[in-house]
């Protein structure tokens, strides 16, 4: 990981319209970036994780979502500003997305071949031939057996766990800086899962490639990541190096998720814990801190304002009124 | 038609927490809890609800309703109407075009054209100049008188005359009658043996499911109103016979998107959940299986009537479909293609109104496909 | 891919055979037949159909024999026009049919798969609403509604078309345009909004977010990614579509008056003309049976899921 901030999200904000209302689903979400580093963003169904990161490539389908605010900085420049063809040359080639369900996510139609080559035909000006050499590369790096004959087939003839390899050969191609990850492991098998993820730690450690790894599992968050933001309800919560926020997580959601975590070391004899309550209806979400019906130390002004981002000394960023700004 | 059976999202886009369709109607949390955790008002949303709210945005298919309705109105209603009795045949009245104007006036001037023009070819001169002979002088008078006298001559032919004699506008409502009848028999009919086939296919999966649906498969392939008409030849025209020969090949796609329901359903977890909690077979499909699968069956069946008189009027117009006296719209449309460079409101007339009724129809049948199934067409 | 179509092939026997079979049945049975005291058939007629039949034999050697006359391609004595048999008015009819089908299938398919592409790219602009009008009155109205209004319009008022005919008169080619487009209308409005939701469909799923994520083209993400797999519905359709069109022809056929074998076929079923009813069905039920085998072979080839197990 080195110093250099190489993306910085800025209040980024995106909402969708919808006939009940408008769903805030990212409503001003802050973290930086560095070279090499691999950030996690954590949540449940329905924070925002996803759409914060299809924002990002500005891949946001429109209608009915859209960018309102914020700025993502990458290279110099914002690059939700930029044209249609500009994104397209930092899409696949300096960012590069992974997506959650191997199985829908490529083209049933086509050749892995045809699939692979066209990216890096695209990117890097390679001859249909070369092009080819290169993706048998990328997938033997990627822990598929026999790559020049498999590379001719079709995504339905390989297993859930061998496509999500395909996937990260297919991403990781033309050397991006940034890898995004979204939820790579939810729809395989665990004994895959743990694949999965080593391969994806092992590849972008060699490449040197940013990870932004979206999950749900703080399992994952622990084994694998530099730092973590946590998000609740379209917004940050807390975030900061995993270490710090495991030793010592101050938001009440953090707090929560980390002690749902069935522990092995302690005595069996103990109910198992979970934060009551369900994730809030994100539609005309009214001025106040979202997770205030769940927090067991809620306080009357959580009701009624959303607490500002606060540092806290040992690296970490909290939003939460038992942590007020300092004035 | 392209209705498509939602497989659980895995992904999370869009974040809405959308009504989960495959609850059980019946059994969701607190449904009348008024106020949420934010003392937000919330008002609780049912599936029919939904689709009604969807459906009422779409102002052509709302548009098809209304229609569909005066229709299905007028219909039902045509014995009691003040129209005159659609077999009945006037024979002086043939042939009059649509008109305010009383029979008699109607008849005198058409009667009194014709006779100008055949008067004009004989003399060979042009039509102002032409002079009704004798003869026809005294048959224009004689009709003159009767129609002073005769009441009949006092009627109003708004949409015209037939051949016969025969008032449009009744035989056009009480072929409506006839036709719209049909295609509701025939929905029903389909209805019945296609939900059956599919359900039990669906359900009981393994050889039976197979069976059908080869079956399915291999009538789906033949034309099938080939075979109808062959049916028809063979068995005789009958009004019956054409109920049950159209509705013996029309049940096929219901049959299809039942079973591709049922299956998709049976394996669903909230039939899991059901099943482990103890419920039957028989409770499981009634409280289950059938409501989810209503939305399609509604919107199946508001395609296939407009189906189903298409086809009852393509045996018509063949002259294979209702016989006389009665009339459907598709025999009067048959009637007036053979009349419709002299008397072209004798076409106009049904196949206009036909033509309405199965655009509303088809209207209403797509809104209510997207009221049911939306996809998101959310504008911002 | 090669074994995939052998499958298919086989699979067309059984279904031929039961064609056969029923029609043999069909023709023995059926009240107003030969075998009936009903109707009174011309002795001619019956003289050739006995003669034809062999019916002093046992049944099952009459069954074979038929099979055999089908299968050589003799379908037998016409029941109504007893100096032809059946081949014969077949053989004089079924061309022109062929011809009207296969111009109208095509035309409902290029035109089709067209506005269907426009349509979905530019979702709800005039462009769209106004051809996903087009197809809706295209599936409302009957082909015998519209046929006649053509013809009212654009042969007797305008005098743009021949009423009728067929291409071997003065009109030549003109006399397709009207009988083609009338059969051509259903099909092609059923098609243009098919490929319009399948379109649709698709560019809402995973793989086209990858294939966008990975920095393709817009036009290249549609014409590479999205159209094979855009097509499968129409394919699938393509089937029932051509069934449509041969039950369509009947009615074309009439209006147009093309000397077709829709009219033969109508003809026939009113006058219980058992064998050219027969020899019509079993014609048009090959021509179905290999359209759809056709079609299975194109699905195969668009969709590897299928061919490669």
């Amino acid at each position: 990981m080195t110093d250099e901030v190489i993306l910085k999200v800025s209040n980024l904000q995106t909402y969708f319209s919808t006939d009940e209302g408008i769903v805030k689903a990212v409503d001003g979400v802050s973290f930086d970036l560095h070279g090499g580093e691999t950030l996690a963003i954590v949540g449940e169904s329905g924070s925002g994780k996803s759409v914060t990161n299809l924002s990002i490539m500005n891949l946001i389908p429109n209608p009915p979502g859209k960018i309102v605010g914020g700025e993502v900085w990458y290279g110099g420049r914002d690059i939700l500003k930029l044209s249609d063809n500009e994104i397209r040359t930092i899409r696949g080639n300096k960012i590069s997305m992974i997506f959650q369900d191997p199985m829908t996510s490529l083209n049933p139609f086509l050749r892995i071949s045809t699939q692979m080559v066209e990216t890096i035909m695209l990117h890097q000006g390679l001859a249909k031939k070369d092009a080819k050499d290169k993706a048998i590369e990328m997938l033997k790096l990627a822990g598929i057996p026999s790559p020049e004959k498999r590379v001719d087939c079709y995504p339905h003839q390989f297993s859930g766990g061998m496509r999500q390899r395909v996937m990260i050969a297919m991403a990781l191609s033309c050397n991006p800086e940034i890898l995004i990850a979204d939820e790579p492991t939810s729809a395989l098998d665990v004994t895959i899962q743990a694949q999965i993820l080593d391969l994806i730690g092992d590849l972008t450690a060699r490449l040197g490639t940013a990870v932004i790894m979206i999950t749900h599992s703080l399992g994952v968050v622990a084994g694998m990541c530099d730092t973590v933001c946590v998000m609740y309800a379209g917004r940050v919560v807390e975030q900061g190096p995993v270490d710090t926020l495991f030793a010592n997580p101050r938001h009440p959601y953090t707090r929560g998720l980390i002690r749902s975590v069935p522990r092995l070391d302690r005595a069996n004899t103990e109910r198992l814990y979970s934060i009551s309550g369900q994730p809030p209806n994100v539609i005309d979400l009214p001025e106040c801190c979202p997770f205030y019906p769940r927090c067991e130390s809620a306080k009357d002004i959580c009701r009624t304002t959303y607490p500002a981002s606060v540092a806290t000394g040992d690296g970490l960023k909290v939003s939460c009124w038992l942590y007020p700004e300092e004035k | 038609m392209a209705l498509s059976t939602r497989e659980s999202r895995t992904s999370e886009d869009p974040v809405i927490i959308e009504e989960n369709k495959n609850t059980p109607p019946d059994e969701t949390a607190p449904v009348d809890a008024g106020v949420n955790e934010f003392n937000q008002e919330v008002k609780p949303v049912s599936l029919w609800a939904d689709a009604w709210k969807r459906l009422r945005k779409n102002r052509m298919a709302l548009a098809g309703l209304w229609v569909s309705l005066a229709y299905l109105l007028v219909a039902l209603l045509a014995p009691v109407l003040p129209i005159y009795p659609y077999e009945q045949q006037v024979i002086a009245h043939q042939n009059l075009p649509p008109s305010f104007r009383p029979a008699g006036e109607v008849m005198l001037e058409t009667n009194g054209t014709y006779m100008l023009k055949t008067a004009a070819k004989k003399q060979k001169v042009p039509l102002d100049r032409a002079v009704l002979s004798e003869e026809q002088q005294a048959k224009l008078d004689a009709m003159r008188a009767d129609v002073a006298v005769n009441p009949i001559h006092q009627r109003h032919y708004y949409l015209g005359t037939d051949a016969l004699g025969r008032d449009t506008l009744s035989r056009v409502i009480y072929g409506g009658r006839v036709s719209i009848m049909i295609g509701i028999i025939g929905t029903i009919t389909a209805l019945l043996v296609g939900i059956l086939a599919g359900a039990i296919a669906g359900y009981l999966g393994g050889w039976v499911d197979n069976l059908i649906m080869r079956f399915v498969d291999i009538m789906y392939g033949l034309p099938y109103m080939l075979i109808v008409i062959i049916m028809m030849a063979i068995l005789g025209q009958n009004i019956f016979i054409l109920f049950i020969a159209i509705a013996l090949v029309s049940w096929l796609t219901i049959a299809r998107v039942v079973r591709g329901q049922v299956i998709s359903l049976k394996n669903s977890e909230f039939i899991e959940a059901a099943r482990s909690m103890g419920a039957r077979k028989r409770r499981i499909i009634m409280k289950h299986l059938l409501p989810n699968t209503t939305g399609i069956i509604i919107v199946y069946s508001s395609l296939s009537l407009p189906s189903f008189i298409m086809n009852e009027s393509f045996l018509s117009f063949l002259g294979l479909g209702v016989s006389a006296p009665l009339a459907s719209w598709g025999s009067l449309v048959s009637e007036g293609v053979s009349t419709m460079q002299l008397y072209p409101w004798q076409l106009l007339v049904p196949a206009v109104t036909m033509t309405a009724f199965l655009f509303a129809m088809n209207f209403l049948g797509d809104g209510l496909r997207d009221a049911f199934d939306p996809q998101s067409k959310n504008r911002v | 891919m090669f074994r995939f179509v052998v499958r298919r092939l086989l699979s067309l026997i059984p279904t031929l055979f039961l064609i056969i079979t029923l029609s043999f049945f069909i023709i023995r049975i059926a009240p107003g037949g030969p075998f009936s005291s009903e109707k009174q058939v011309p002795p001619e007629v019956l003289q050739n159909i006995m003669k034809k039949y062999h019916m002093d034999e046992p049944l099952p050697q009459q069954y074979l024999r038929y099979m055999g006359d089908i299968l050589h391609g003799d379908l037998g004595p016409s029941f109504k026009y007893k100096d032809y048999s059946v081949n014969e008015l077949i053989a004089q009819s079924l061309p022109n049919s062929i011809i009207l089908g296969v111009i109208s299938l095509v035309l409902a398919i290029v035109l089709g798969i067209s506005v269907g592409i426009l349509s979905s790219l530019k979702q709800n602009t005039l462009a769209d609403y106004l051809s996903m009008s087009v197809a809706v009155v295209g599936i409302s109205i009957p082909l015998f509604v519209i046929g006649p209004v053509m013809m009212l319009i654009f042969a007797t008022s305008l005098k743009w078309l021949p009423t009728s005919g067929w291409i071997y008169d003065r009109n030549g080619l003109k006399t397709l345009i009207m009988p083609a487009i009338t059969l051509a209308f259903p099909y092609f409005a059923y098609i243009a909004r098919l490929s319009r939701a399948s379109i649709l469909e698709i560019l809402r799923s995973d793989y086209i977010r990858t294939a966008r994520a990975k920095g393709l083209k817009e036009s290249v993400v549609v014409v590479k990614h999205v159209l094979k797999g855009a097509m499968l519905p129409v394919v699938s359709y393509l089937g029932p579509a051509f069934a449509g069109i041969i039950t369509g022809s009947v009615v074309v056929e009439k209006i147009f008056l093309v000397p077709g074998l829709g009219g033969f076929f109508v003809n026939s079923a009113l006058n219980r003309d058992y064998t050219l009813i027969m020899g019509t069905v079993i014609v048009y039920s090959v021509i179905l049976v290999v359209m759809n085998f056709v079609v299975d072979v194109l699905y195969g080839a668009i969709d590897p899921r299928i061919s490669y197990k």
